[in-house]
């Protein structure tokens, strides 16, 4: 193994170019801007595309254009620019193309901040794209995973004809960690059946997204939604970390779930039995792991670095069990102390002592 | 002697759906008959703006694209950038081209995109139901403009061919029309010179194309074809503003 | 057990290049560590630092309330930096630019005049390193013997004297004995 000290950013960037992605569209934004630049300068000497977009509508209908015509595109961007991207993704949704986006996020609403922020869960699994759809979302804890599901972006986004999201935020995006670049098992995934290659010695096709009738759209979204139910049946993933026996299960996603792990690390030196179930598929939601966590933790407590986003999903999943919060929406990661305060003033109403 | 066909790029078992007098049918199989006679059928691939153009797909013997609303030339230009022999155009109307999708349109321009867009001009929203667009005439009539298209309220119709010859990424770019056969022949050849520029790796094509909107401008075709040549072409006057193979 | 590691100074003064090359030798000697810049509007001009958090297994927080070590190259800095450090951390400061080092706790602090030792190698661009070089000896167990491959990659060919220059640098900073107190 050849580790080497890598970004969080750079991770991306080149797991994305030896997963095969021949075609980059981007404007750049803090804190992801070295994601573009690393591209910009490894893609055109390897005579793949990359273009500086004019605007983040841009780079994503490029991605558009180079999927539905058996490109392998990906572009990347942060909190405020994604939105720009809301229209173009519910239209890859529809038409059903495989494109990879990387979120990683900052602060919002609005311009908000640039430092790192979890506030784009919502953004990112709700979407803000119109009509019923579903994003595949990846949301990686360290730099390493930042490789290993960049890869399996690429293939899920193929294997499912379906965009799929890295959400990363500005902490690990910025942070330097040993990682190592190594081969994916994943197969290819042969499109010549669907994409738009010239209607030479065939019928031609068109990718779209308007159907003539209600009934017809109907079919359309049902379809959708076959493949939807397949995607939350096979490519749900987790972590768990002692939650075999924990009376209370911190649920975090992404790198806030690294800060979640010390304070577990630190309740358990204090007795209290505590586990951490990490989301790493934020959809498909790992909803049914939960539920079954469920029947024996006593206690939920979702830290997230937002103001309670991904909670409403776990609640989904728990079915009335009791649910906790703790969050911020920006500035410095909880701290460990503060999820193992929290922890306990949760765990006073299970142990007498605390 | 020359015996009329349906062009190979056009498909048989459909007929146009426009409606009477409207400029679309004629632009279509002009584009087509382009795209037949410089042998781009096959590697042809088209991205599909929303209003009136969007039917276009129903219409051709050409891999399809249906792109959001303005985001035609920016699909095209990802799909002309990993499929750089392939011929790729947009069919687009103004509204979408010159208003919403304004600077997608004017970055094709910029970076030089290799593609080719037609853009309709019909001087108002077809598909909508006739209201005001970008190329609404000062003083016309439109559902959103009922006391007729005033400069101070909503600014001034934008010269589109113009501005896209001004960019140093065209190749071609020009304005025709299709209210005489004269200027049908016209049309077509601009067409063609705007795909010759792709094939030949110039630069952007363009042309943009005046054309009836009878239903929406409440006349009939022979009113309307009467009402670009006296009106509509006064603003927007024809011509080829750029042609770098020409140079 | 974590350790975190600040260091802190002017931008240009390549503190967060000694945060990396630092990060490297841990992960070098089998480590689990992180490197974690502030980042943003302070990259242009003023007040830079980076966190290096190090341990034995998988890094949890990667940017902490409470600081084990602090090296700092400035003023700025100093003040900014040193209440967070614990009461039983470590602060090295670079006596050359920080004039006032009052600190409302008692914490070890170790002053180098960093800078002048820089100048007295003929370049100050080696103040990062020569900092470097002062740190390395609060890690007893850490093995910075592939500190000069780490150098020597940060420069190209031609530029070897410059990485020559670097090592020396280090060397320099690793002599440095502090004042027992």
């Amino acid at each position: 193994m050849t580790l080497d000290l890598i970004k969080g950013n750079i991770a991306i960037a080149q797991a994305a170019f030896d997963a095969g992605c021949n075609s980059y569209f981007a404007y750049p934004i803090t804190p992801q801007s070295e994601i573009g630049e690393y591209l910009g300068a490894i893609m055109p000497k390897a005579n793949r595309v990359y273009v500086c977009a004019e605007s983040e509508i841009a780079s994503i209908n490029m991605c558009i254009g180079s999927a539905a015509t058996g490109g392998t595109p990906m572009t990347s961007s942060s909190s405020c620019a994604i939105s720009l991207m809301q229209e173009g993704l519910s239209y890859a949704c529809a038409q059903e193309l495989p494109i990879v986006v990387a979120s990683v996020m900052r602060a919002g609403p609005g311009l908000g901040n640039i430092y790192p922020s979890q506030a784009d869960y919502n953004q990112a699994v709700k979407g803000g794209g119109n009509g019923d759809y579903n994003i595949i979302v990846l949301a990686p804890g360290n730099v390493q995973e930042c490789i290993d599901y960049t890869h399996r972006a690429f293939y899920l986004a193929k294997k499912y004809r379906n965009p799929v999201f890295i959400l990363s935020d500005g902490l690990i995006g910025q942070m330097m960690e040993p990682a190592e670049f190594t081969k994916y098992p994943y197969e290819d995934i042969d499109n010549s059946d669907w994409i738009l290659s010239g209607a030479k010695g065939r019928e031609p096709r068109i990718i779209r997204s308007l159907s003539e009738t209600g009934e017809m759209h109907h079919e359309r979204v049902k379809k959708l939604f076959q493949k939807y139910k397949t995607i939350e049946e096979n490519e749900v993933l987790y972590k768990e970390y002692f939650t075999d026996d924990a009376d209370i299960i911190v649920v975090s996603f992404g790198s806030l779930s690294r800060n979640v792990k010390g304070a577990v690390k630190k309740c358990r030196e204090q007795g209290i039995k505590v586990g951490a179930f990490r989301p790493v598929t934020l959809y498909p939601f790992p909803s049914k792991k939960l539920y079954e966590l469920s029947k024996t933790a006593k206690k939920f407590i979702v830290a997230e670095m937002n103001m309670g986003q991904m909670i409403n999903d776990v609640k989904v999943a728990v079915k009335g069990a009791d649910v906790d919060f703790i969050g911020r929406s920006a500035g410095d990661w909880l701290d460990i102390d503060e999820i193992v305060d929290c922890v306990k003033e949760s765990a006073g109403g299970i142990y007498a002592n605390i | 002697m020359q015996i009329y066909k349906i062009p190979e790029s056009l498909r048989k078992d459909t007929n146009f759906t426009f409606c009477a007098g409207c400029g679309h049918g004629v632009a279509i199989r002009s584009l087509c008959e382009c795209i037949d006679e410089l042998n781009l059928r096959e590697k042809a691939l088209a991205m599909v703006g929303v209003g009136c153009s969007a039917f276009l797909y129903h219409f051709l013997n050409i891999d399809s694209l249906e792109c959001p609303h303005g985001r035609a030339t920016a699909e095209a230009a990802g799909a002309k950038r990993v499929n750089p022999d392939k011929f790729v155009f947009t069919y687009q109307g103004d509204g979408d081209f010159a208003a919403i999708g304004l600077t997608e349109s004017f970055y094709a321009g910029i970076r030089g995109e290799n593609i080719t867009t037609i853009c309709i001009n019909n001087n108002n929203y077809g598909m909508t139901g006739g209201q005001m667009g970008p190329t609404t005439l000062i003083g016309q009539v439109t559902t959103t403009t009922p006391y007729g298209r005033s400069a101070e309220l909503n600014g001034y119709p934008l010269k589109i061919a113009e501005h896209i010859a001004m960019l140093e990424g065209t190749a071609f770019s020009a304005r025709v029309s299709l209210d005489s056969v004269p200027n049908i022949i016209k049309a077509k050849e601009a067409i063609k010179k705007a795909c010759e520029v792709q094939v030949k790796k110039l630069g952007f094509g363009f042309v943009e194309i005046l054309s009836s909107c009878p239903t929406n401008w409440r006349m009939t075709p022979y009113e309307a074809n009467e009402h670009i040549r006296e009106k509509v072409v006064k603003e927007f006057p024809l011509g080829i503003f750029k042609n770098i193979l020409e140079k | 057990m974590e350790k975190n590691i600040i260091i802190a100074g002017f931008g240009g003064q390549g503190v967060l290049l000694c945060g990396k090359i630092l990060a490297k030798i841990f992960m070098l000697n089998n480590k689990k560590v992180t490197w974690y810049p502030c980042y943003g509007s302070e990259m242009r001009g003023g007040a830079v630092n980076c966190e290096i958090v190090v341990s034995d297994e998988e890094v949890t927080s990667v940017h902490k309330k409470q600081t084990d070590i602090l090296l700092t190259l400035n003023e700025i800095s100093f003040k900014k930096l040193s209440p967070n450090v614990k009461k039983d951390g470590i602060i090295i400061a670079n006596s050359s630019m920080i004039k006032n080092t009052s600190l409302n706790k008692a914490i070890r602090l170790i002053k180098a005049p960093i800078s002048d030792m820089a100048l007295s190698l003929g370049n100050i661009k080696t103040t990062n390193i020569i900092a470097l070089g002062v740190l390395s000896k609060l890690f007893d167990n850490i093995d910075f013997s592939g500190i000069s491959n780490i150098i020597k990659d940060l420069f190209p060919k031609e530029k070897s004297m410059l990485a020559n220059l670097n090592i020396e640098a280090f060397m320099l900073g690793c002599k440095f004995k502090p004042e027992a107190i």
